[in-house]
């Protein structure tokens, strides 16, 4: 029997990083398929190929034996390959038969509403949700939009449908209920792809697994023969022989969090009891599965948000988990953050503006009636320079036009250039290409010899691994397990898992 | 289960909008002035309709270049300018401004305090008035500030609604304790001959001055002054400005305290100038008119002064065919709403290329 869905030799690469490297991927009807690894393996860039969302840039897929190609969602839809994606694509303010009717246009509204409306039923029944086709989205929880997701794929008649992260939102409960819905619907003749990095899910409801690590897929087997441990191994992959360096010197304490807990909007408490010290002349990575209170973490550290109780104690500045802004200069501390066009960058600014803005309050580049315009371009060429920041036209050109990599250098030649005694780095090589990222570890390095303490906030077990003298692992907002250099990949990658 | 087809496009093509990366600055010129013409051109129209033949309105734009009607372009620019400064000042870090009539009615009754209560010597009273009514129009606008900060009131709905708030207490001061006794109209009495701005040639007083000088202090500060360089992280990154250390709440106060302050300088203007006294109509139309100059400057000081200018020319032929035509002023305010509304459709224009596909 042919797959229904085959890839074969897929690569894609992003602004020169590569996030698939020859990945082969075959699921059949009546299966559900896991696809597992670490964040950042290449799996949603994987299945966002299949779903049309990604061109790739080699490799073929194949619907049922026949080769296809894919010039956009709309045309991997009507090859029926449906996708629901981690985070919903639902316009909240519609019906659910209405986000349906978009997603499958018909040729009248008023009897294609009545059509659909039909069509959800059916399905609604026979997967046991429990959602009606006219309630608004904006009125509903998370695991009932989810629903409304899956039926508008299904409504659409995909044959293949891919989930993912599915249970990442969802309670256990839920988590359970939507794994067997999927089940049955494999066995009624669907081919599910269902993209996690939960063992647990895998071990109880896949029929086959299939595992990547750095873009390319290692290895397709039988989740029900294999043990959880072998299955950790091939996610994570060998140890690599860390690179040589000195030992540190264990210095005094310079940041002390201590019971940090915030809760997001929404009610979730996303940092649990986060605590952790970090020392003068270290390298404290912090490494857990994406979304268990990272992001949130950094945010605190860096200042953009303020955390519900607990202390950021910083050597010389004291409790600035509250502190206004002065009192965070004083603190020194430098913000490299994940999202850099979030936190650290004005895109619509020129460069030599996002260099200044950071030391502006000093007054080296001018009084406060007067800017000093010839200081900031004078110091903006020499940091282009000195931190090799390449596609600089001229320093008055505006930041977003730079890539990705460079785009993290003009970023750290700022939060640098004040001799920072604290740094904290969020994913600091998101995205970039290797030698970007080889830079960029380099400046960490640097600023470790210097003395400075670094938080390596980081999804991307390799770079922690390799730049880290101390390791804790986050799950669930707090930090549950610390390793010391040097740590072994294994019993980290375990203890990711195991709190999950 | 047969799901329902999707459907073909019918018809020859369809339309469909491309976001434009970059456009030169000459073609977004061509654009803005295009749209600018094609505004007044539906203007022309409307007033052909309404019984105003073009040609005759050529000669009554060409009659503004008379002494008489310059002097009054003149005097009318001056507030036109200084509103415009104010709405500009907020808008370039966000916050929409609808209060400018509001905050211009308290400048004017704080300047008017200082004449009723017969505070200092005479020699330093309008310099009083006029410090008076930028602190009236700047608290005026402090209270949605703090109202935003504190609360996350909307800022759009808060500041049009305090001006009709401002706008009984006028009412209420004119028809009470302010009215005057001699006339028992709801005005106030006359300010003293000190308490005007005074001439400076050609019977234009010194309103124009205020302006100018509003201007190049706007220019100031926006484009060379510290609290410029921040009001331009604060609109571009908010999240980014606060986490790299810019003072984003304090810079953003002193900004829309500053505009406040703008629009109560205008108030005072008006109260101290045409009117002589405080008046129930002397802040009338303002909101409208300062938004329409800022945007039409895209928030550049200095670019407010022309089209402030130019805007007073538009008010005075105004005001010219409505005595000779008997067109009624709201037709001066819709004209400015058409070319409002085709200077925002040309911006549509630069940032989208729309294109018919087949």
């Amino acid at each position: 029997m042919n797959a229904a869905l085959q890839l074969a030799g897929i690569r894609k690469s992003f602004d020169g990083a590569l996030a698939l490297d020859g990945a082969s991927f075959e699921s059949r009807s009546g299966e559900v398929h896991a696809l597992l690894g670490e964040n950042g393996a290449g799996k949603s860039s994987l299945m966002n190929v299949a779903a049309g969302l990604y061109a790739p840039d080699a490799g073929s897929i194949s619907i049922n034996g026949a080769p296809i190609s894919l010039n956009g969602p709309a045309s991997a839809r009507s090859h029926g390959i449906g996708m629901v994606h981690q985070h919903f694509k639902l316009v909240r303010p519609f019906t659910v038969a209405e986000n349906v009717l978009l997603a499958n246009p018909q040729p009248h509204f008023a009897s294609g509403l009545r059509d659909i409306r039909d069509a959800i039923k059916k399905q609604v029944d026979a997967l046991k949700f429990s959602i009606d086709p006219n309630r608004r989205i904006d009125t509903m929880t998370v695991a009932e939009q989810q629903q409304a997701e899956i039926v508008k794929v299904l409504v659409g008649g995909a044959k293949i449908l891919i989930l993912d992260e599915p249970t990442a939102v969802l309670t256990d409960a839920e988590a359970i209920g939507l794994l067997e819905i999927v089940q049955r619907l494999a066995r009624s003749g669907t081919a599910v792809v269902l993209v996690t990095h939960k063992l647990q899910d895998v071990k109880r409801y896949a029929d086959v697994v299939t595992i990547m690590r750095g873009g390319k897929t290692v290895a397709t087997l039988d989740p029900r023969h294999s043990t959880a441990e072998e299955l950790t191994e091939l996610t994570v992959g060998q140890t690599s022989a860390l690179p040589e360096r000195t030992p540190h010197q264990g210095g005094e304490t310079r940041l002390n969090v201590g019971a940090l807990t915030y809760t997001r909007g929404d009610g979730r408490t996303m940092l649990n009891n986060t605590s952790f010290y970090v020392r003068a002349g270290e390298i404290y990575g912090i490494a857990g599965v994406s979304g268990n209170g990272q992001a949130e973490l950094a945010e605190a550290l860096i200042g953009a948000i303020e955390p519900s109780t607990g202390e950021i104690w910083v050597d010389g500045a004291g409790d600035i988990s509250h502190a206004g802004q002065a009192k965070r200069r004083e603190a020194a501390i430098a913000a490299i953050p994940a999202d850099r066009y979030a936190y650290a960058l004005a895109g619509s600014l020129p460069i030599q503006d996002n260099l200044a803005v950071a030391q502006i309050r000093s007054g080296r580049y001018g009084s406060i009636v007067r800017l000093d315009r010839a200081a900031m371009r004078r110091d903006a060429i020499a940091a282009v320079k000195e931190y090799d920041v390449q596609g600089v036209r001229s320093v008055k050109q505006k930041a977003s036009l730079l890539s990705g990599g460079n785009a993290q250098k003009l970023v750290i030649a700022r939060e640098f250039s004040r001799e920072p005694e604290v740094v904290v780095a969020h994913s600091p090589s998101r995205g970039l290409d290797a030698r970007a990222c080889a830079a960029v570890h380099q400046r960490l390095i640097a600023a470790r010899e210097r003395g400075a303490a670094i938080v390596l906030i980081s999804e991307d077990l390799d770079e922690i691994l390799s730049l880290s003298d101390r390791i804790g692992v986050m799950t669930r907002g707090a930090i549950v397990a610390e390793f010391e250099r040097p740590a072994d990949r294994q019993a980290i990658g375990r203890a990711m898992v195991d709190h999950a | 289960m047969t799901p329902p087809a999707p459907a073909t496009p019918r018809g020859f093509g369809r339309l469909t909008l491309d976001v434009r990366q970059n456009l030169p600055p000459w073609k977004q010129a061509v654009f803005v002035g295009s749209s600018l013409i094609l505004g007044l051109a539906i203007s022309v129209a409307i007033l052909a309709v309404a019984g105003i033949p073009p040609l005759t309105l050529v000669s009554e734009l060409a009659g503004v270049l008379t002494a008489e009607n310059l002097r009054g372009v003149l005097i009318q620019a001056a507030p036109l300018i200084l509103v415009g400064l104010g709405a500009s000042l907020a808008f370039r870090i966000g916050f929409w401004n609808l209060g400018i009539e509001g905050q211009m009615i308290f400048g004017g009754i704080f300047a008017a305090a200082i004449s009723i209560y017969d505070i200092g010597p005479p020699a330093t009273r309008l310099l009083l008035m006029g410090m008076a009514a930028a602190l009236g129009g700047g608290l005026w606008v402090l209270l949605v500030v703090f109202l935003k900060l504190r609360f996350r009131v909307n800022e759009i709905i808060a500041t049009l609604l305090l001006n009709y708030v401002a706008m009984y207490f006028l009412f209420h001061l004119l028809y009470g304790a302010w009215q005057d006794s001699k006339t028992a109209f709801p005005q106030s009495t006359p300010f003293r001959p000190f308490e005007r701005l005074a001439d400076i040639g050609y019977g234009v007083n010194s309103g124009l001055l205020i302006a100018l000088a509003g201007v190049l202090a706007a220019g100031w500060l926006i484009h060379l002054s510290r609290i410029g360089f921040y009001t331009r992280f604060i609109s571009a990154n908010p999240k980014m400005a606060k986490v790299v250390g810019v003072p984003v709440q304090a810079a953003t106060i002193w900004i829309i305290a500053i505009s406040g302050a703008c629009s109560g300088l205008a108030g005072f203007v008006n109260v101290a100038s045409q009117e002589g006294r405080l008046t129930q109509s002397f802040a009338n139309g303002y909101v409208f008119s300062g938004v329409l100059i800022a945007f039409l400057s895209r928030n550049d000081p200095i670019v407010v002064a022309i089209v402030g200018f130019l805007i007073a020319v538009l008010f005075i032929t105004g005001q010219t065919l409505q005595v000779f035509y008997q067109i009624p002023f709201t037709m001066v305010q819709m004209i400015e709403a058409i070319i409002v509304i085709a200077v925002a459709s040309s911006e549509f224009l630069i940032r989208h290329r729309i294109r018919w596909i087949r």
